[in-house]
């Protein structure tokens, strides 16, 4: 008998080996903690080095996964317990109350427009605009279902206060009678021959290093709040504006390597920022041809294929500047916003400062490791059996770890480790 | 307007760094962050990245003409906010170091900076050398009453301090001169800077950064700092100049004028007292390193300030055991406090940290000379 596997992270590392799981006959539980699949490639515009639309590529994979009949994708899950041993592992995970029945919601909206609790950060969007307390992460969620967030909702505030239970509003609304109020936490208990955890990143806090005024001043961003700028599915539209006045940037900064290669905070490298910024500064350009667009770099670190060229197509197509220089500080101009980076040129040995209109931190990555189940190194990225012949292996037998949790790394890179690891979890699977 | 020159690679230079504390200089990756969140940048044209590339290139000859490193007061904010720890204040005060060493002419700089035995033994020798002597030239001993200038004779003070003067400062100006030279060894051609250049940069620079270390007022961080620094150059400058004019000056040229002598050693007791208050804060904090421009201490480091603070304890004793009128006690503090003053003049200031003094506001001379011969010949920066 083939057993099942389970896939814990939903992000295109998980959804790869999902797929190729599922597609190889093996039963496949894909735990996914937040309302919908898709992770953090759900939230850029586009990709490098080829400007793909991340959307075009990851939706079409998204909806394959709910759609295959070999994945059972259990959404706003998490996994609690994990016992037993390769090929016979035993994980009791908790499927989250979403307070909707997500076999009656039809993912119309209507509650979204109704619900009075509305100035909730949009987590998609990194907070760049508000949600309602019931919402659907974005358009192309999978699945397509509302989700009620306790902590916001005013009838689950009221009874936390020990009032009756106030507002409902969503309930009176529905079209489809979905809203269910009473669902409880509930406990499964899955048995599969192997796991694969692609658990993915979070940004570093910028705050860590306050010279760059993160947080102090509205117009410094971190690059994947530029990507939600960027993006058409974004609070704005696509429309590149600033955060203290809503007008078009005429310069923009790049600052790699914040909170990366930085003994203070990160030391590594976090492998994508250099890519990453060329691909928002060519972005931004294709948005606003006029917009001035410089970045401030170390070492700029194209090494993948296709990267060194798109480099010099942003310098020669596009007439972005580099600079090589790690900036000291920046200070905000009080009346106009204006941010003034202080910096040397390390080329011409320069003490310069720069005016800008907006600055896009290229913050570092740190993996959100699931520590209680796999062993970590201690810059928390997941320890590898063999980084060199068992690149995808935790050291813990039948536990796979992919992605940006194993170490920084790219889409490509993730995908690819994505499907070496559903090859190593299957061979579990088969054993029965 | 510049000729090929073939630069060496001197693959000791960067050991001799790390032995003077740059112990962060291979860890640097040349971001420009020190040079970008230094104070003195915004005044001075000047590349803290770029010497620290120098040094670790191994281009000895680059760092020599460099008067970067003096223009640093050691604040400490670069070391705090380098994202490789590289600690550019340490490596800064570590080429401070080796540019003394290199000034100096006789030699003696090098063996104190780079062998803590040498530099132990001189101190004892000189600290020996000074107790015979005092035993040779002291007039007679009475113990009824306190009579230090029967213990001491004014004369024989007097010429002593002559020949220590004049040797030191003969050493200390020479030193000064090829630190000129070096600094000016990469400008080519020579360029022919005016007579009056040189003045008006003298009288514009060395009196105001000499007495007020005005680029210290710059930097952001420990004021407090500021304040110990300033206290320790005023103690210092306070008893060397009422030492020289009193104990030398006036003995020598002007015997027949006799000052008064409870300014004199109020003047004294004070300045003692800055001594002694700056030398204990300094060695408390560098025990502790509370500090980031505390955090390595060079062997130098301590002997100098160790020799101030007992130089200073045992200034302010002699004034008390001379108050309460105890004889014996009075001649020993003080052949005591000659045992560590002497080590610490003829070390100290030719050969070791205390010419900073000198050095540092040269150095800015030198700065703004180079910089006006650069513009001589037509441009090009420092």
């Amino acid at each position: 008998m083939i057993k099942p596997v389970l896939v814990v992270g939903g992000g295109i590392a998980g959804i790869q080996a999902a797929l190729d799981l599922a597609d190889q006959g093996i039963k496949v539980y894909l735990v996914e903690r937040s309302p919908s699949i898709g992770g953090r490639m759900a939230q850029l515009d586009k990709t490098f080095p080829t400007l793909d639309c991340a959307a075009c590529i990851l939706t079409p994979k998204m909806v394959s996964v709910a759609r295959h009949p070999n994945i059972e994708l259990l959404t706003y899950t998490e996994v609690k317990e994990i016992s037993g041993k390769a090929g016979d592992f035993k994980v009791k995970i908790v499927k989250k109350p979403r307070y909707v029945n997500v076999d009656k919601c039809t993912g119309c909206g209507v509650c979204m427009e109704k619900c009075p609790s509305k100035k909730i950060p949009n987590e998609f969007n990194m907070g760049l605009n508000n949600r309602t307390a019931i919402y659907i992460p974005f358009p192309q969620a999978v699945p397509l279902k509302a989700t009620i967030d306790p902590e916001h909702c005013l009838y689950f505030k009221s009874i936390r206060e020990g009032k009756k239970g106030a507002c409902r509003v969503c309930e009176r609304f529905c079209p489809a009678k979905a809203i269910d109020f009473e669902q409880k936490p509930e406990e499964v208990e899955l048995n599969v021959a192997s796991i694969i955890f692609a658990t993915g990143f979070e940004l570093e806090d910028p705050r860590k290093r306050e010279e760059y005024g993160y947080g102090k001043y509205a117009n410094v961003y971190t690059h994947l709040e530029f990507e939600r700028l960027l993006s058409a599915t974004g609070p704005t539209e696509g429309e590149i504006v600033r955060r203290s006045d809503g007008k078009h940037p005429k310069r923009i900064a790049f600052i790699q390597c914040v909170c990366s290669r930085d003994i203070l905070t990160n030391p590594y490298c976090s492998a994508i920022c250099c890519m990453a910024s060329t691909k928002e500064a060519i972005l931004a350009k294709e948005h606003m041809p006029e917009v001035e667009c410089i970045v401030f770099y170390m070492d700029l670190r194209a090494f993948g294929k296709g990267y060194q060229e798109f480099y010099e197509r942003a310098q020669k197509e596009f007439g972005i500047k580099y600079i090589r220089s790690r900036p000291a500080k920046i200070e905000e101009d009080p009346e106009t916003k204006n941010l003034i980076i202080t910096y040397e040129d390390t080329v011409t040995s320069e003490y310069k400062k720069m005016e800008v209109d907006m600055v896009v931190l290229a913050v570092g990555v740190k993996p959100l490791s699931l520590e209680k189940f796999f062993p970590v190194e201690d810059d928390r990225f997941a320890k590898k059996e063999n980084p060199f012949l068992d690149p995808v292996a935790s050291p813990i037998e039948g536990i796979y770890v992919i992605g940006m949790l194993g170490g920084p790394k790219d889409i490509p890179d993730s995908v690819t480790e994505a499907s070496a690891a559903a090859m190593k979890a299957a061979i579990w699977a088969a054993r029965g | 307007m510049s000729e090929a020159r073939l630069i060496t690679i001197d693959r000791d230079f960067l050991n001799n760094i790390t032995s003077l504390g740059g112990v962060g200089i291979n860890k640097c990756y040349q971001c420009g962050t020190c040079t970008a969140i230094c104070p003195i940048s915004d005044t001075l044209s000047i590349s803290f990245r770029k010497t620290i590339k120098y040094t670790q290139l191994g281009l000895k000859e680059k760092v020599l003409s460099d008067v970067t490193p003096w223009l640093c007061y050691a604040c400490g904010e670069c070391s705090e906010t380098c994202p490789k720890d590289a600690k550019p204040g340490e490596i800064m005060a570590a080429l401070r170091r080796y540019l003394t060493l290199k000034y100096d002419w006789t030699g003696f700089s090098k063996l104190l900076y780079l062998s803590k035995k040498a530099e132990i033994i001189s101190v004892i020798i000189l600290s020996l050398i000074t107790a015979f002597i005092i035993y040779l030239l002291k007039g007679p001993v009475i113990l009824t009453t306190t009579k230090l200038k029967i213990f001491a004779p004014p004369y024989i003070v007097a010429w002593s301090n002559l020949i220590v003067f004049a040797i030191l400062s003969i050493i200390l100006i020479i030193s000064i001169y090829r630190s000129y030279k070096m600094v000016m060894s990469d400008v080519f051609p020579k360029p022919k800077i005016p007579l009056k250049t040189y003045i008006i940069e003298f009288i514009k620079i060395i009196p105001t950064h000499f007495f007020t270390q005005k680029l210290r007022t710059l930097c952001r961080k420990r004021e407090s700092y500021y304040i110990i620094h300033l206290l320790l150059f005023y103690g210092y400058a306070v008893i060397f100049l009422h030492h020289i004019t009193r104990h030398m000056l006036i003995p020598l040229i002007a015997p027949t004028i006799h000052p008064d002598e409870l300014i004199s050693r109020i003047i004294g007791l004070s300045a003692f007292c800055a001594l002694f208050i700056g030398s204990s804060i300094a060695i408390y904090g560098r025990s502790v390193k509370s500090q980031v421009h505390w955090s390595y201490s060079h062997s130098t480091d301590w002997m100098f300030i160790i020799l101030l603070w007992l130089t200073s304890i045992t200034g302010l004793l002699i004034e008390v055991f001379r108050y309460f009128n105890l004889p014996l006690p009075t001649y020993i503090v003080f052949s005591l406090h000659l045992m560590f003053v002497v080590p610490l003049l003829v070390l100290e200031v030719p050969f070791a940290k205390w010419s900073h003094l000198a050095y540092r506001p040269f150095a800015i001379y030198f700065f703004r000379l180079k910089e006006a011969a650069l513009r001589l010949n037509g441009g090009g920066r420092i």
